[in-house]
């Protein structure tokens, strides 16, 4: 048993469960969730209408409504209640109600009411239909208005076009131009479903580790220096791991990088190790693959909810905050948001991104600690044997 | 008698599994605080915007008000010129910029409907949605306000002007999460998800534990170990699911439009199936700890492809037909059509006969593999017994 060195190929040759950790399951995931949005952008949803005017004007409105790319009326309704069935199963999204004297009251000058339910359970879709819906609206009064005045024959086109819609607005999108919900979503799932291979990998080895070679010889008598050698032998392939999707997003698929990969790769480098850290802290706690894992469970799987790039970082609460700040990938999102949107210079990126990742100090301490004690026990067991 | 003794059996291999206690106990409970805490806040406001007045008049400045009054947007800082608001927005100051541009008052007066620019981070989706929503309703609430001050120029009186600014009115009604909540938007799907992977992870890593030693599980059939044991995990979860669809909902002000029999009924192929996946997993994979491994990689696929985050018109088709090999996709949107939107049960009926058909592969699935691993002779290595 002692005389055998310590070597990774041979694990790796005989554990396919790590191998397969470190190899196909994170190109696999990466490409499902890159599948799941490859669309990259909602259209056409199923709106319905129920239009108890049915005149001309009226199907001009609903034509603006048909019109965005969001939405897609393709359900006519006669009644109210038959719309709501529908919308409450769930077979459309929003349905709009075109009033009974709809021509009328635009011709007398009192505008009627359209109103539009949307469903806003689901945030995404409501949020697209109700801008979707403001689009229409604003569309549909801006022409009906321009002929009103054009038919008073005081003014030109132009001038009857700037009495209706007196200011106009430009809405730019920064750095994600026309919305692409792939570029936004995919570019922070992947890393964070990366933190989660990375801590979970790093106790697959290190329980391949202590399955075969056993604390004792596993750790040394040296432990910092045996467990960066065993460290040293993973870091590369999660590094090529997170190079790896950069590439795939940022040269693969051409979605738009302002900065450089360089700052990143280094960022990576530095949450790896973060990452591998907390996998190695899970793991000595008790030396239980098991638990390990169900720790490494309740850490990382909600990590993508804390990273902010969906509900903003500045709306949670402290606590929300903290344990944000314990997860390695929210400080790795912020760098890479950096450099592929705001393309930050090298320096700005890494100087922010350094000093709150040297906590991560603590836990390896806290892991040395952990091995002393369990070779301490291990020693007792030995003498009481 | 042997029934009684049995479920006596498993529940006590349960509960002095300190691994299973702490993924199904622990997890439960600390997923469901720990999972709505960033949302907490429910809804994004106050973004921090700069504003580039490059006009300077009266009504400018009186839009910056507008602007700062709405709940979505909060100006923090001004520039200058575009460069400057460039730089402070580069510096993380600002998420945002108001750009008003020059003689903005004198085109409006003069009907030349000059062009107010605003922009948000769309790095971030809703710092972007909040900004822009924020911004555009005060700049509508302006033109509004310009319109009616031309009405009344025009001679027209104040009441039928106030009227008149536009041809229709939109009412837009936001329904069944009436404030666009972010709590009630993600706890109702990912709650029934954390339900079936802990309890998924709890009978897998009951059943890899056994393969370890030898025990009351190898002396009785395939059937009947499964029988005990998805009734006892399922009764467990029946607590469990009512904590979260009972008071976790109160807690977080979330609907609960269902009757509890709707739950219930809902309720029993989605665990069912779960233990059984579990089962499968539990005597297909050689180590405990793979089990989890399984269980946590698939549960953020399982998550986006479930139809509440991207719509389901949006998924590619044969990723549809993947993620409805899984319990959860079914059950979420059964649950939410029930509980959030107030569906009739007949409205699910698709959801629930594909839970049951469910029930009946996983079911299948797990008998088979669960019998051959009973047959396969207990290797003697490190005994995992605590």
């Amino acid at each position: 048993m002692t005389d055998f060195k310590i070597s990774q190929w041979h694990l790796l040759n005989n554990d396919k469960w790590l191998l397969s950790s470190l190899t196909w399951i994170p190109i696999l995931l990466a490409l499902s969730i890159w599948w799941i949005f490859s669309q990259a952008i909602v259209r056409d949803l199923p709106v319905g209408v129920v239009d108890l005017q049915r005149s001309v004007l009226s199907r001009q409105l609903v034509r603006e409504f048909d019109a965005t790319s969001a939405l897609k009326v393709d359900h006519t309704f006669s009644d109210i209640s038959a719309a709501k069935n529908a919308f409450i199963g769930n077979k459309i999204y929003a349905y709009m109600i075109i009033p009974k004297n709809f021509d009328r009251d635009i011709y007398i000058g009192k505008p009627p009411k359209v109103s539009v339910f949307y469903n806003s359970q689901f945030i995404l879709v409501g949020k697209l239909i109700n801008s979707a819906a403001q689009q229409a609206h604003g569309a549909f009064n801006a022409q009906v208005g321009a002929i009103k005045q054009l038919t008073k024959g005081n003014s030109t086109a132009l001038n009857a076009f700037a009495k209706t819609v007196p200011i106009r607005s430009q809405i730019i999108p920064l750095f994600n131009k026309n919305s692409n919900y792939a570029q936004f979503l995919v570019s922070a799932i992947v890393p964070a479903l990366w933190q989660i291979v990375i801590v979970v990998s790093t106790i697959l080895f290190l329980a391949a580790n202590y399955r075969v070679y056993g604390l004792k010889k596993m750790v040394g008598e040296k432990p910092l220096k045996n467990l960066l050698v065993m460290g040293g032998f993973y870091l590369p392939i999660f590094l090529t791991q997170g190079v790896a999707f950069l590439i795939f997003f940022y040269t693969c698929l051409g979605w738009p990088m302002e900065g450089s990969l360089l700052p990143l790769i280094f960022a990576q480098l530095v949450t790896v190790i973060a990452c591998m850290i907390i996998g190695n802290f899970f793991f000595f706690l008790t030396l239980d693959p098991a638990r390990a894992m169900s720790f490494a469970a309740g850490f990382t799987a909600p990590s993508f909810a804390f990273m902010g790039v969906t509900f903003p970082v500045i709306n949670m609460n402290r606590l929300a905050e903290m344990w944000r700040g314990l997860l390695p990938i929210s400080h790795y999102i912020e760098a890479q948001i950096s450099q592929v949107s705001y393309g930050a210079t090298a320096w700005v990126t890494i100087y922010r991104f350094t000093p709150p990742m040297l906590g991560y100090l603590i836990p390896l301490l806290l892991i040395l600690l952990l091995i002393k004690k369990h070779l301490k026990k291990l020693e007792v067991n030995h003498e009481s044997i | 008698m042997k029934a009684f003794e049995l479920v006596k059996k498993e529940l006590k291999a349960i509960f002095t599994n300190p691994v299973i206690t702490l993924t199904i106990f622990g997890g439960v409970i600390f997923y469901s605080f720990l999972y709505p805490l960033p949302y907490a806040e429910q809804i994004p406001r106050e973004q921090e915007i700069t504003v580039v007045n490059l006009d300077g008049s009266l009504t400018s400045h009186q839009l910056e008000r507008m602007v700062d009054a709405t709940p979505q947007v909060k100006i923090v800082k001004r520039a200058h010129s575009i460069r400057e608001a460039k730089a402070q927005f580069l510096q993380g100051d600002v998420r945002g910029i108001l750009l008003i541009p020059k003689h903005f008052y004198r085109d409006l007066l003069l009907d030349k409907s000059p062009t107010l620019s605003y922009s948000g981070d769309a790095s971030y989706f809703l710092v972007y949605g909040t900004i822009a929503e924020g911004l555009a309703k005060a700049s509508g609430t302006l033109a509004a306000k310009v319109k009616v001050t031309k009405l009344l120029m025009d001679g027209i009186p104040l009441d039928l002007a106030k009227e008149q600014y536009s041809q229709v009115k939109l009412n837009m009604k936001p329904t069944f999460n009436p404030t666009l909540g972010y709590v009630s938007y993600v706890v109702p799907a990912v709650f029934v998800l954390i339900l079936q992977q802990t309890l998924i992870m709890g009978a897998g890593l009951l059943g890899c534990t056994e393969k370890l030693i030898d025990g009351y599980w190898n002396k009785h059939s395939a059937l009947t170990i499964i029988t005990i044991r998805s009734l006892v995990f399922v009764a467990i979860y029946y607590l469990m699911a009512s904590y979260y669809f009972g008071f976790s909902f109160d807690f977080y002000g979330i609907n609960k439009l269902a009757s509890p029999l709707i739950i219930l009924a809902l309720l029993a192929p989605l665990l069912l199936c779960s233990t059984f996946i579990g089962i499968f997993l539990g005597a297909l994979l050689p180590r405990r700890e793979l089990v989890t491994f399984v269980v946590l990689i698939s549960s953020m696929p399982l998550i986006f492809s479930a139809g509440f985050i991207w719509p389901l018109e949006s998924l590619p088709l044969p990723m549809i037909w993947l993620s409805n090999l899984f319990p959860c996709t079914p059950a979420i949107q059964g649950f939410l059509a029930v509980n959030q939107m107030g569906a009739d049960f007949s409205q699910i009926m698709p959801q629930w006969q594909l839970l049951w058909l469910q029930v009946f592969v996983w079911g299948t699935l797990a008998y088979v593999t669960y019998r051959r691993a009973q047959r396969i002779p207990i290797r003697f290595q490190e005994t995992h017994t605590n």
